[in-house]
């Protein structure tokens, strides 16, 4: 039964998306054409996959999952089509192939679970490694990195074929596949790293206790000096610190981590200029409007423009937002589906961190739990870090909005996120 | 385990719940802040492409008006009939600059209400009338078009206002820009050029610029001898070639380098006429700073204008500054050092003195009248200050008319109407002199009979270069505006 409701929000989601593309249609005069159609059949195609492949491989998984991330791509959709149709025609091709990854992660996990992910999970590492490694070739490669807006987190390969260039984040990879190591790592680990030694009563972590979080800290600083990728860096160290207390229940990990973001994060300050622009940005964005404080002022306005029921799809200005269609989504869609539309996004990330933790809760082994904890914290904590940054309740990091901004590697991390998720939740408590 | 995931899946929670109070902030409590910052380029937008409201002269000259475009009849294009001539005070609609002068400050008015938005749609149900309203300026075409001719090739302003209520008559700035051109989605290159031009034709020199105001100043001067007294119109002075300045080994000269008149004594009335330095430096000194910065602050120094177009304030430094720098306060006196003023505001002095002592508020916009010509609004002159006494502007008045009768300022003179008149020559270091003139006319109006006061300040000698005088330079266009005002050739 709960596959046929599955069905059935995943059907509402592709109207929504080929709602969403007509009303663009119609504020632009264009009125109905093949887009909407195009649009409609890609959702039904894509996720109608994914909904198959689950009642093939994973019957009882939970059914709310892939609707929630269906809705989140068809807003996020609409406002990529309303900003630029060409990025929407390859974000399409996107859902396509990221469906059908998560399809095939499915069918690769439909006897043993994810169980089967454990025994690899150094290649897991070494991958994610060489994925972060990856945006440092130089750029007379044949695969190279690539710089865009400051930040070199980009990977791109020029295909044989035409003049096309493929480009992909492999960092949005690399997470998935971090948070498969450290579940598994940790599930063998856990007991041992969480009696810390104690002197007198104050409670002293081992030194190998603390060696994951120097390793932490190194990886996500690497990330931050090497690619200048605020954003990466900061899920990084929260998916790290976060699992490592899950694991071991040790408020040490959490103190020792909140003190190396402080300490971390003023150093970084002191030392960086990008750093230092997003903190000026951040805390006065009119000083300096014109150049560092431009971006976030025009979050701002489009924001504020769109207020509670916003301009309309198609109605308003979100093309004066720098990055409108990748980082600063969500201030595209608040200012034409205004707050109404801003808050039926968070709300929608809430359900999909409500049901991640509640299949993390329900999982019958640890290394499941561990799984679906860290796969929720990093989806979470990365929707919340972005809308955050644009929202000017943090400085800005930089880093895409699951499921809705522009964007294939992302599209494709989250969607195989998400197929691992449901996977766990096969067979709850049996 | 479940314990920390719970702490975890907490955590997240609240994250979300900040992100609902921080939205709510944002669109709901602070949205109409952001929404109509003027930096928030959906301001303009919104409006661009709407019809918006005719603007004309005092006397019915069309200066900006929208017309239809022939494709699209709901679509507008912004047109200044009159280009550069009221670029200054009109300012402009565009959709690549935003608006500026009139067209920011009375947008709400001049645009139409015709949107899409609820409201909009709402009063267009309920038929009520979306059309956009019009402006009629204080400015008269004839006499704009004399100054401008006037002051043609030379960079400068001219401000004309009437004493009585402060409308003001004319206001040229050159050089200024058409701003038909900058009204196109192409008008990028157009507009970037004026922005670098070395000119500043983008700058309303009536208004934004501010200059020191030289020998006019002596008006401001003459009226705080006279208000407190230590002067009076007949009082003798030592015509000395050179005042030295206490506590500096500066001195202040005449114009001439030599006395003032034959080298014995000199009435104020006199030295005022020839524009003494010398003297004018020495009274100076004896009024002390307080009560010459609060007479010119009495006449709108150092108040920020509250105008519709975009307007500096004219600054002189506070009387405790002058307290150990003498010198300071001679120079002051004659209109140089740290005092600096827009033409705007020495039209209202010389308005002032023409008014009985009294202020009135400058204003441009004289009506606002709805699309059938019925009109919504009109102007009330208002009262600023009384900056000196009727016996002190009638002193003053007669010291003015004797500029002009016999005088530096002869150049303006009217056949057959009295004129008072100040000149002003303000060094420029390493340059040639701004020429100011200001004065008005008539001196004795007849029962009913409207005055004009006026402004001139011409940049770097303008068309004389570095032997330029007020009276040389400026007077003249004074005179041009004069003689069309009272319907004399000259």
């Amino acid at each position: 039964m709960t596959r046929n409701a599955e069905a059935s929000l995943l059907a509402s989601a592709a109207v929504l998306a080929a709602l969403g593309v007509a009303l663009v249609n119609f504020a632009g005069g264009v009125g109905f054409d093949a887009q909407v159609a195009v649009t409609f059949m890609v959702f039904i195609f894509s996720f109608g996959g994914v909904h198959l492949a689950l009642r093939a491989w994973a019957p009882t998984a939970n059914p709310y999952l892939f609707p929630i991330a269906a809705f989140l791509a068809a807003i996020g959709f609409t406002e990529v089509y309303r900003l630029d149709r060409d990025l929407a025609a390859l974000q399409r091709w996107s859902l396509v192939i990221a469906a059908a990854f998560a399809s095939f992660v499915l069918f690769l996990l439909r006897d043993e679970g994810v169980a089967a992910l454990r025994r690899y999970r150094y290649i897991f590492l070494a991958t994610a490694f060489i994925l972060l490694l990856l945006p440092l070739l130089p750029t007379t490669w044949p695969i190279y990195g690539a710089e865009v807006f400051g930040s070199r987190l980009w990977v791109r390969i020029d295909l044989p074929v035409g003049a096309r260039t493929l480009s992909f984040q492999p960092g949005e990879i690399a997470k998935v596949l971090l948070t498969v190591f450290l579940a598994s790592y940790l599930a063998d680990r856990h007991l041992a790293m969480s009696t810390p030694r104690r002197i007198g009563p104050i409670a002293v972590p081992e030194p190998r206790q603390l060696f994951p979080i120097v390793i932490a800290a190194a990886v996500s600083f690497m990330v931050l000096i090497y690619q200048r990728d605020l954003g990466a860096s900061l899920l990084l160290f929260a998916l790290f610190i976060g699992m490592m207390y899950i694991a071991t229940a040790g408020v040490t990990y959490l103190v020792t981590g909140g003190i190396v973001v402080v300490v971390g994060g003023y150093v970084a300050y002191q030392l960086f200029d990008h750093v230092q622009r997003r903190v000026e940005a951040w805390l006065h964005p009119f000083d300096d409007f014109a150049d560092t404080g431009y971006q976030i002022a025009q979050s701002l306005f489009a924001l504020g423009s769109g207020s509670l029921t916003g301009s309309g799809l198609g109605l308003g200005r979100p093309d004066l937002i720098p990055a409108a269609a990748t980082d600063f989504v969500f201030a595209a869609v608040g200012e034409e589906m205004g707050f109404a539309g801003s808050i039926a996004v968070i709300t929608g990330y809430a359900l999909l961190i409500a049901a991640g933790f509640g299949i993390a809760l329900r999982a019958r082994d640890i290394f499941r739990k561990f799984l679906a904890a860290g796969l929720t914290l990093v989806i979470g904590f990365q929707a919340f870090l972005i809308v955050a940054g644009v929202t000017r309740l943090l400085p800005v990091t930089g880093i895409t909005l699951p499921f809705m901004s522009y964007g294939g590697s992302s599209l494709l991390a989250n969607m195989v996120l998400v197929a691992l998720l449901a996977r766990i939740s096969h067979g709850e408590g049996t | 385990m479940n314990g920390p995931i719970r702490h975890v899946a907490a955590a997240l929670f609240i994250g979300m719940a900040a992100l609902v109070v921080g939205v709510s902030w944002l669109q709901v409590i602070q949205a109409p802040e952001y929404r109509d910052d003027p930096r928030n380029a959906r301001v303009v937008t919104a409006q661009a492409g709407r019809e918006r409201g005719t603007i004309i002269t005092s006397d019915g000259v069309v200066v900006a008006t929208s017309e239809a475009d022939p494709g699209d009849p709901q679509v507008f294009r912004r047109l200044y009939p009159e280009g550069g001539e009221y670029a200054h005070v009109v300012g402009y609609s565009t959709a690549l600059f935003g608006n500026t002068g009139l067209e920011a400050s009375r947008s709400s008015v001049l645009v139409s209400d015709r949107d899409s938005t609820i409201s909009g749609v709402l009063n267009a149900v309920l038929g009520g009338d979306l059309r956009p309203r019009g402006l009629r300026l204080t400015l008269n075409h004839e006499l704009q078009t004399a100054a401008r001719d006037a002051l043609a090739g030379q960079k400068g302003a001219v401000v004309a206002l009437d004493p009585a209520t402060g409308a003001v008559l004319v206001m040229v700035s050159n050089p200024t820009f058409d701003p038909n051109t900058l009204v196109g989605i192409d008008a990028a290159p157009v507009g970037d050029a004026l922005v670098d031009d070395p000119d500043e034709p983008l700058l309303n020199r009536a208004a934004q610029a501010t200059y020191n105001p030289g020998s006019t100043f002596k008006v401001i001067t003459a009226g705080a001898a006279l208000e407190t007294g230590i002067a009076g119109p007949g009082t003798q002075f030592d015509d000395v070639v050179e005042l030295e300045l206490p506590g500096s080994t500066a001195t202040i000269r005449n114009f001439s380098r030599g006395p003032c008149t034959d080298g014995g004594q000199v009435s104020l009335t006199t030295a005022f006429a020839r524009s003494c330095n010398t003297i004018f430096g020495a009274l100076g000194l004896e009024l002390g700073a307080p009560p010459l910065v609060a007479r010119a602050e009495a006449f709108g120094f150092n108040t920020e204008p509250a105008t519709d177009f975009p307007a500096a304030e004219s600054v002189i430094p506070d009387a405790d500054t002058f307290e150990n720098a003498l010198a300071a306060v001679a120079q002051t006196a004659i209109g140089e050092r740290d005092v600096r003023a827009t033409p705007l505001q020495m039209a209202t002095v010389a308005a002032a003195v023409a008014n009985n002592g009294e202020v009135m508020e400058p204003y441009v916009v004289a009506e606002v009248f709805t699309a059938d010509a019925a009109i919504e609004s009109r102007a009330e002159p208002t009262l600023l200050a009384r900056a000196i006494s009727p016996a002190t502007a009638e002193a003053i008045a007669e010291m003015m008319e004797r500029v002009v009768t016999s005088g530096t300022g002869s150049r303006a003179a009217v056949s057959g109407v009295r004129i008072a008149g100040k000149t002003g020559t303000a060094q420029v270091p390493g340059g040639a002199p701004h020429s100011w003139f200001i004065g008005y006319g008539p001196v004795d109006p007849e029962p009913g009979q409207s005055q004009i006061a006026i402004a001139v300040v011409v940049e770097s000698g303008g068309s004389v270069g570095e032997d330029a005088t007020g009276g040389a330079v400026a007077a003249p266009i004074a005179q041009a505006v004069f003689a069309r005002f009272f319907g004399r050739t000259g």
